[in-house]
């Protein structure tokens, strides 16, 4: 184990179950700050759960959640976001009906200072932070690329773009953690190169720590600096991805019993 | 770029003749239903079509601040349909903040209406002698302007109360409640008689006082126009109403464009995402909820005023769904879609299918006969049960059964505006 002990993101033995089905068991997880984490395993393994756990949208039935030191274990999800843990979502979750640039407007909700007053007497300080808010909103839709679609509907973009729209949003909330439920998925082999890269530089322009859940083992291996490994709702094992790709167990996980024997 | 603008000045110059023409068609006929609709259609297509804001101010403020007032005069029918629709719009308007922006369907909007029309009602009437320790009721005229901002906060208190426990639902589920709670707003009006007779129950009040004009009587004599009480009142209500029209709408822009209205939209189309986004859920519906009771509260006070009289009757279940009938046949989420979806519903209900009644009520007492000859037809046969009039809720539920097929997202749907970034300012 490396000595790096800080830690932004300190999950100790959560559980949730669903009816009978546990769907997270015992997961314990420490993620260090600045790195790039990413949580793979087979459909259904429970991944998706376990970032509805962080994000606050279903709470543990057991275990503990720190993020930076503070417990947020069953707090309100935007509670949890406002204290700076952002997140995209598996199946794209725009607000359809607004601009792209509204889009990414909505999450800087917290940071803008207007009073319900402010808003409908429309005094100085509402312009200064309407003002603050759309310049940093066509800050990050420019960071992201979608600079030329401001003025479009999230619906009508297209598939790749929604996705790095999702991000850009995630963005205007200044968050120091960074949650990507399958960013690539979808994509063809050129933009997943173009998200890998654009991935790197998030966390190294704006120092955000990263942890990801994805299926292209490409992207998995070439950017995180360590992976842990999640089937049937447990944690198989965490390490670099040299130790997970060499791990009989990943691939147990991933092709079924008998899969590793067959090979040899 | 040429025959674009002469296009503009091509349509600029229709519109303004149809302008001239159907107001003084209208002048000239103040009775008529005919000119009554072509200068709202004209005033309407002023606000539609792309033609310079001057001209559309221009337009606009010659209909509404002489044409009507001058017609009004001659049949003060069109103040009591302009004050209706004012009424109606600023209603729908805040109805549009909580169906429309928040996606809250909300079943018991006329709760609100009541509270506002009872604050004012209590208070301006001998009732509030019934249990206050001190027989100063009724509150001279004054007082209403004073207990408009009361029953603007009353209501929101109410919005509040019932938001807390109902915002907790979703969907349908939410509707029946607030359907419920609505409901329960009526019934306490219609028995709080009893123990301490607060409403004066089903009986309701009257009189009711309304604000002196003698003010505006003065302005007009002023100007060597001469006014008598009688006059003076519905005029007065118009403006009024223009007025507030004017404020609600104002309000209501402002609050889409900060970021609690983009909050509310972002609620309405993804809560999870709007949530992990950093909005709290609960605050943010209850200010939507509130934002929109306060509207109907201060409606409620100058409705309250301008009949003189209030009870429950006028907070039925029929009322908050004719409002949802006006806000999403304008369109869900767009104010000018909401003001036109309460003048339509309103005109369609008190002015066209009541004119329709009295053409065939006309018909068949003369015993007018249709001949072509294959078919014969005396209207002296008709069915006194046939009156349009009658048939209001079918003609409105034909109305959004056509809408929902044909053009669901309403008459003038939500435009999501351009933002610009402004380098100078």
């Amino acid at each position: 184990m490396s000595q790096n002990t800080d830690v932004i993101l300190d999950v100790e033995k959560v559980t949730k179950t669903f009816g009978g089905l546990v769907a997270v068991n015992d997961v314990s997880m420490q993620i260090r700050r600045g790195e790039i984490f990413a949580v793979i395993g087979p459909n259904g393994a429970g991944k998706t759960t376990f970032f509805n756990l962080i994000t606050g949208i279903y709470k543990p039935d057991r275990g503990s959640i720190r993020f930076d030191g503070e417990d947020i274990t069953g707090k309100d999800p935007a509670w949890i976001a406002a204290r700076g843990m952002a997140r995209t979502f598996q199946n794209i979750r725009l607000f359809g009906a607004m601009t792209a640039l509204e889009n990414v407007m909505v999450a800087r909700h917290v940071h803008t200072k207007t009073s319900y007053a402010d808003a409908l007497l429309h005094t100085p300080r509402y312009h200064r932070e309407e003002k603050k808010a759309l310049e940093r909103s066509m800050e990050l839709l420019e960071y992201m690329q979608l600079g030329h679609r401001a003025q479009e509907l999230a619906k009508n973009l297209p598939y790749g773009e929604q996705r790095r729209l999702e991000i850009a949003r995630a963005l205007a909330l200044e968050p120091r953690l960074l949650l990507l439920d399958e960013p690539a998925a979808g994509m063809n082999p050129q933009e997943t190169e173009e998200l890998q890269e654009q991935i790197v530089k998030v966390r190294d322009d704006l120092g955000i720590t990263i942890v990801l859940i994805e299926h292209d083992m490409k992207l998995v291996m070439s950017i995180s600096e360590r992976i842990a490994v999640l089937d049937y709702g447990k944690k198989l094992l965490e390490g670099t991805p040299k130790e997970v790709q060499n791990d009989p167990r990943v691939i147990e996980a991933y092709l079924g019993r008998g899969a590793v024997e067959g090979a040899q | 770029m040429k025959n674009l603008a002469r296009n503009q000045l091509l349509l600029s110059l229709a519109i303004a003749l149809v302008a001239v023409a159907s107001g003084f068609w209208l002048l000239s006929d103040p009775r008529g239903t005919l000119p009554f609709l072509l200068t709202l259609a004209s005033l309407l297509g002023a606000f539609l079509l792309p033609i310079s804001k001057w001209l559309k101010v221009l337009i606009g403020g010659a209909i509404l601040l002489i044409v009507v007032p001058a017609a009004g005069f001659q049949n003060s029918f069109l103040f009591e349909l302009g004050v209706q629709i004012g009424i109606y719009a600023a209603m729908a308007l805040g109805l549009n903040v909580v169906v429309g922006l928040a996606g809250l369907l909300d079943l018991g909007y006329a709760a609100f209406f009541a509270v506002g029309a009872y604050t004012w009602a209590i208070f301006g009437s001998k009732q509030a002698n019934e249990f206050m320790p001190v027989k100063i009721f009724p509150l001279p005229g004054e007082y209403f302007y004073l207990f408009m901002l009361l029953a603007v906060v009353a209501a929101a208190i109410t919005g509040l109360i019932i938001g807390l426990p109902a915002l907790r639902l979703k969907g349908d589920y939410l509707a029946i409640v607030t359907l419920g709670l609505g409901e329960v707003v009526r019934v306490l009006a219609n028995n709080l008689d009893q123990p301490i007779n607060i409403t004066n129950g089903p009986q309701g009040i009257t009189p009711i006082q309304r604000p002196p004009v003698d003010w505006f009587i003065a302005i007009f004599n002023q100007f060597g126009i001469q006014l008598d009480k009688a006059q003076a009142y519905p005029l007065f209500f118009y403006f009024l109403v223009l007025g507030i029209i004017g404020i609600v709408t104002l309000v209501n822009i402002r609050l889409d464009h900060s970021r609690f209205g983009r909050a509310w939209i972002a609620i309405r189309e993804d809560e999870i995402a709007a949530r992990a986004m950093g909005i709290p859920l609960l605050p943010t519906k209850l200010l939507a909820f509130a934002t929109g009771a306060s509207f109907s509260g201060a409606m409620g006070a100058l409705f309250a005023a301008k009949q003189l009289y209030v009870s429950p009757e006028s907070f039925t279940l029929i009322q908050s769904i004719i409002i949802l009938v006006m806000v999403i046949l304008g369109g869900m989420g767009s104010i000018p879609g909401a003001i036109l979806g309460a003048a339509t519903v309103t005109i369609l209900n008190v002015d066209v299918l009541k004119t329709a009644s009295e053409y065939l009520e006309g018909l068949r007492s003369s015993g007018f006969t249709i001949n072509l000859g294959f078919f014969k037809y005396n209207f002296a046969n008709l069915p006194t049960q046939l009156e349009p009039a009658k048939y209001e809720r079918m003609v409105f539920g034909l109305i959004m059964v056509l809408m929902m097929i044909y053009r669901p997202e309403g008459i003038i749907p939500e435009k999501r505006r351009v933002l610009e970034m402004r380098e100078s300012e």
